[in-house]
């Protein structure tokens, strides 16, 4: 212990953490006061999940959708760090909404209690900025259009405008839009909500434990303590919020579409915690012409920002001093009007999108991606065991083809396969690609090709040699892809023919 | 922090209490130890390459080939070292194949070079990298790496003094990569040269620096 003593000497860290973890709880350790922790317990493992990410994530169109596929398919343990990181945010979201109305219903929030309330509600924001801007970040299908939506929803507000602008360095999303989320989802986001954080604890410590939502002086109920019986009850509700996101991680790993390409049609799927806000942006879509502007001003701006500026100041309202729930209806009531109100828009934007989905995946092969993409990431065999809702077996390879094409071809020959004039050739009516012996094709993909006159033009460019980077799974399903895709109309190629070409 | 009130700790409780409190820290310990190496395991396993896991699985490099251009200037210039820049395709990190451009000092070995070479240069044929063929010597050419074998500096040809030198902390080397002064802890490293049916072909190999034995870092 003479450590511990030269260090305490020198420190006070040892008086400091005692310090902390003496303290009283009202009424004795409860479960019930565990959300608050287990909420910290998940930003600490998004922040230590995040940290690790960003050690193979690289922000660009150029290497956003590669470096997480990297992550995925190449890094060990990559998909398991990846998809602890996608369910956190679903974990932390949940565990902070159930946090605060918590803290709602046993009256938390009043005096001495305003500010510590009001410091949440950002922590809230904060958080959700968190999740918008993480979306973004892979350049998956997915990501792109859901982020269009949600940039296209800001820009239509009144001074949304300014935001879109710089959101996206007044172009469209591209690459710096990417990088800006990224600022926001690594650095800014996370260092205002550790500070913010902060200030919560340290807000609560001053003031101590709320205890239990009755009208008694909370000094002369029974004191538990804090260290260990109530740190123990909040390690316990952390591991069972650990051990669900761990299995949650492993067998429903997170989705990851194809790479983002803006000429295909796709249907976004928003995060869950946004689809009440994107149910009120339907309702709004849905209503008289005449009166859509101020509808879409209502769902847009003044319903969001009113509820958020109805929590910021609902200490500051309702001065009830009575903190037993049974003198308390009309904030009980409200409270339970806006969970069901959100919950309801939530299921009725969830269900529209579902819906919507599933009506294209009728005619194109983008809900297809969208489906084979939840398996992609059980490797590169995929290909013949993607489909899982009933599609054909060719479909499936050409869903797998197009994420080796994404992957490994469109750099060059473009995610259209028009290629560049003199450089790489275009692929679309290639009379080598569409021929009806696949056998020189595949040859090409095999062994590379340079200075071969392709429909009378030259190419500048080596075509590199696949055999040995690609498994054959992966170069028939591509072959497959390009022989069917842009309008070409060739016959399908399977591994077995590629034993059959030697070099 | 100041000091504070804590009711709940003045009374130091039943034995039962405080064995149960017992309990409680090493059980709350013990969580957060379980939390921590199950998310130790992945998160620092996804830092570790295939490179130091299995050495052996690592793709042995493959020939590609030297420009005819650069070659034939080599060829016409006997006992004289030629800088030949060539491309090949390699894949770095999650980004699909793409031509790397890399450059070789080629020399065409004047007869007398190529009887002494073997004598002069015994580090090429003790070193335990002796998987590395130095075939080349037989054909009268050798393919030195650019890559100065002290620190990993690119170093010139000087063509006044006849040697290879090397800008960074002076290392020189005879026109058959023999060290003749400096810190390099070694002779000039050889590639690996082949003719594939009158293409010249070289192997890319990276091997450490500052070391006197020749071990391969990367191939290509």
């Amino acid at each position: 212990m003479n450590v511990v003593n030269w260090v305490e000497q020198r420190t006070g860290f040892v008086s400091l953490t005692t310090d902390f973890l003496t303290e009283d709880v009202p009424g004795g350790a409860s479960y019930w006061y565990a959300f608050g922790s287990a909420t910290i317990f998940a930003m600490v493992l998004q922040i230590v999940t995040g940290i690790f990410l960003t050690f193979y994530y690289s922000p660009s169109t150029a290497a956003a959708w590669e470096s997480t596929n990297y992550i995925y398919h190449n890094v060990p343990f990559g998909q398991f760090v990846i998809s602890l990181h996608f369910w956190g945010a679903t974990a932390m979201i949940a565990l902070l909404l159930m946090h605060m109305i918590q803290v709602l219903l046993w009256g938390a929030y009043k005096a001495p209690r305003e500010l510590s309330w009001v410091v949440g509600v950002l922590l809230l924001v904060i958080t959700l900025v968190l999740g918008l801007t993480g979306y973004l970040l892979p350049w998956d299908m997915n990501a792109y259009f859901a982020s269009q939506v949600a940039i296209n929803i800001a820009a239509s507000t009144p001074g949304g405008g300014i935001v879109q602008q710089i959101l996206s360095d007044g172009n469209g999303i591209g690459t710096l839009t990417i990088n800006r989320f990224f600022g926001l989802h690594v650095w800014l986001m996370p260092a205002a909500l550790i500070a913010l954080v902060g200030a919560h604890l340290a807000i609560f410590r001053h003031n101590g434990s709320a205890g239990p939502p009755i009208d008694k002086d909370l000094k002369k109920l029974p004191q538990g303590r804090f260290w260990p019986n109530q740190m123990f009850m909040d390690a316990a509700a952390s591991f069972a919020v650990f051990a669900i996101m761990v299995l949650l991680a492993i067998f429903s790993p997170a989705p990851f579409d194809v790479k983002a390409d803006p000429t295909k049609q796709f249907i976004a799927y928003p995060a869950w915690y946004f689809l009440a806000l994107y149910g009120l942006l339907r309702i709004a879509g849905q209503t008289p012409a005449a009166v859509q502007p101020i509808a879409n001003l209502l769902a847009t701006v003044v319903i969001p920002g009113g509820v958020v500026g109805l929590l910021i100041l609902l200490p500051f309202i309702d001065r009830n001093p009575s903190r037993e729930l049974s003198r308390r209806p009309w904030v009980l009531g409200l409270t339970a009007f806006a969970l069901v109100v959100a919950i309801g828009l939530s299921l009725y934007s969830g269900l529209a999108v579902q819906k919507e989905q599933a009506e294209s995946s009728g005619g194109g092969a983008p809900a297809a991606a969208a489906q084979a993409s939840n398996t992609l990431g059980t490797g590169s065999s995929a290909g013949t065991t993607a489909n899982t809702t009933g599609g054909t077996q060719v479909a499936a390879a050409s869903t797998h083809g197009a994420s080796v094409f994404a992957a490994n071809c469109s750099s060059c020959h473009g995610a259209a396969g028009a290629g560049q004039p003199g450089v790489f050739p275009n692929l679309a009516g290639n009379p080598d690609v569409v021929a009806a012996n696949p056998a020189g094709i595949e040859h090409t993909l095999l062994y590379g090709l340079q200075g071969k006159v392709i429909g009378g033009k030259s190419y500048a460019a080596q075509m590199p040699a696949w055999k040995g980077n690609l498994s054959d799974d992966d170069i028939a399903a591509v072959i497959t892809y390009i022989r069917s895709s842009w309008g070409n109309k060739a016959s399908a190629v399977t591994a077995a023919d590629l034993a059959k070409i030697t070099k | 922090m100041a000091e504070h009130e804590a009711q709940a700790y003045k009374d130091p409780g039943t034995p039962e209490e405080q064995s149960r409190r017992t309990f409680l820290a090493n059980a709350t310990l013990a969580v957060g130890g379980v939390i921590g190496l199950v998310l130790t395991i992945p998160l620092v396993g996804s830092l570790i390459p295939e490179s130091l896991i299995s050495p052996d699985k690592v793709a042995a490099g493959k020939p590609v080939p030297l420009p005819k251009s650069g070659w034939d200037s080599v060829a016409t210039k006997p006992g004289t070292p030629v800088k030949i820049d060539f491309s090949f395709q390699y894949a770095d990190g999650y980004f699909p194949p793409a031509g790397d451009d890399q450059s070789v000092w080629g020399i065409k070995m004047t007869p007398e070079q190529t009887a002494s070479f073997k004598e002069k240069r015994p580090d090429l044929y003790k070193n335990p990298a002796g998987e590395v063929k130095y075939d080349a010597t037989e054909m009268g050419f050798v393919v030195f790496s650019p890559i100065c074998p002290h620190l990993g500096c690119r170093f010139n040809w000087v063509a006044e003094q006849s040697k290879f030198a090397c800008p960074c902390h002076g290392s020189q080397f005879t026109v058959i990569g023999e060290k003749v002064a400096g810190p390099a802890p070694r002779g000039l490293d050889p590639l690996p040269l082949r003719d594939a049916t009158g293409t010249a072909q070289v192997t890319w190999i990276q091997y450490k620096s500052g070391t006197p034995d020749r071990i391969i870092v990367a191939y290509n």
